[in-house]
């Protein structure tokens, strides 16, 4: 799944037709993955995207997430200086609350504009996060969203260069994020 | 402000929401809204349709927003009509790359009403 979704993002990338981008690639984050994978950036970009989109504060908590029987993930996939991908995880009823706050509209069950609505909250988050850094808001693209239900399952990446798993909440809803990076330029 | 027509080009309909009812909020209630899901049913709705105002996402499949933004440039679809690209995507590059297409304005993704406002009303005060 996150090969697929990685994939897609590196296509993306390539296909922009980026009149600069051979010069950007001499560009390097080998260097700054402390910089890169400082825990301040995802903070600040979920209470901002929650804040903007949402009109919530929302914080980071321990966790972890209270299990439900139906998840709702959305993966965004990083490609260009850094592989890997941004990966948003909540419960149905948390899903169906912000896809509430973010239309106005009434859910019963998670369906497809609560999907929307989830994706369209990776999407945010994944570009937020990658702004806080100029070098890779410049030069990794993003895939479109990925959005799974269902129920007992889990993510596992096999040795990443780092990865970030933050968990947060806002009124009485709680979500966690999680950022992979496998490979960094 | 008199009545608006306006393209909102998003692959979520949600987002197609949202920024419908920021431009709502922005003054623009009693514009009339046509929204495409794609760039190629941005492109078909503007054969047909006249627009003052075209709001468009940049990533989405098959073609992106900054592809149909030079398509409607290419074909003279949208002639003198501002457009606004919103995005996640932020750097100086996106921006370029917006504005070379033909893009007067650019709403980076998370935004508020206000900023939409910022960006959207004077462009349509000086079409």
């Amino acid at each position: 799944m996150l090969n697929g979704v990685r994939n897609a993002a590196i296509a993306r990338k390539q296909a922009g037709g980026n009149d600069g981008m051979e010069r950007k690639m001499a560009v390097s984050l080998k260097e700054s993955v402390q910089l890169v994978s400082d825990p301040r950036h995802l903070d600040g970009s979920v209470e901002e995207v929650f804040q903007m989109m949402l009109g919530v504060a929302c914080a980071r908590f321990p966790g972890p997430v209270p299990q439900e029987e139906e998840s709702v993930t959305a993966v965004v996939g990083f490609g260009g200086l850094l592989s890997g991908a941004c990966v948003f995880r909540s419960g149905s009823s948390t899903a169906i609350k912000i896809a509430a706050l973010m239309t106005g509209m009434e859910f019963a069950e998670v369906d497809d504009t609560v999907k929307d609505a989830i994706g369209e909250i990776g999407n945010m988050l994944a570009g937020a996060w990658k702004g806080k850094v100029p070098d890779l808001s410049a030069n990794c693209g993003l895939s479109v969203p990925a959005v799974i239900t269902g129920s007992n399952y889990n993510l596992h990446v096999q040795a990443p260069e780092f990865q970030l798993h933050h968990f947060y909440r806002f009124d009485e809803s709680s979500f966690e994020v999680t950022i992979v990076c496998d490979g960094l330029q | 402000m008199s009545e608006i027509r306006t393209l909102i080009v998003d692959d979520s309909s949600v987002m197609r929401k949202i920024v419908e009812r920021s431009l709502r909020q922005a003054g623009l209630d009693t514009m009339v809204v046509y929204e495409a899901g794609s760039g190629t049913e941005g492109l078909d709705l503007l054969r047909s349709k006249q627009v003052d105002l075209i709001l468009s996402d940049i990533n989405m499949p098959s073609m992106d927003g900054l592809e149909f933004l030079r398509q409607v440039r290419a074909q003279n679809l949208a002639p003198g009509v501002p457009v606004v690209m919103i995005t996640t995507e932020s750097s100086e590059e996106h921006v370029k790359q917006a504005i070379l297409a033909g893009a007067q304005g650019y709403i980076r993704k998370p935004f508020t009403a206000e900023q939409v406002k910022e960006r959207v009303l004077p462009l349509l005060t000086a079409a």
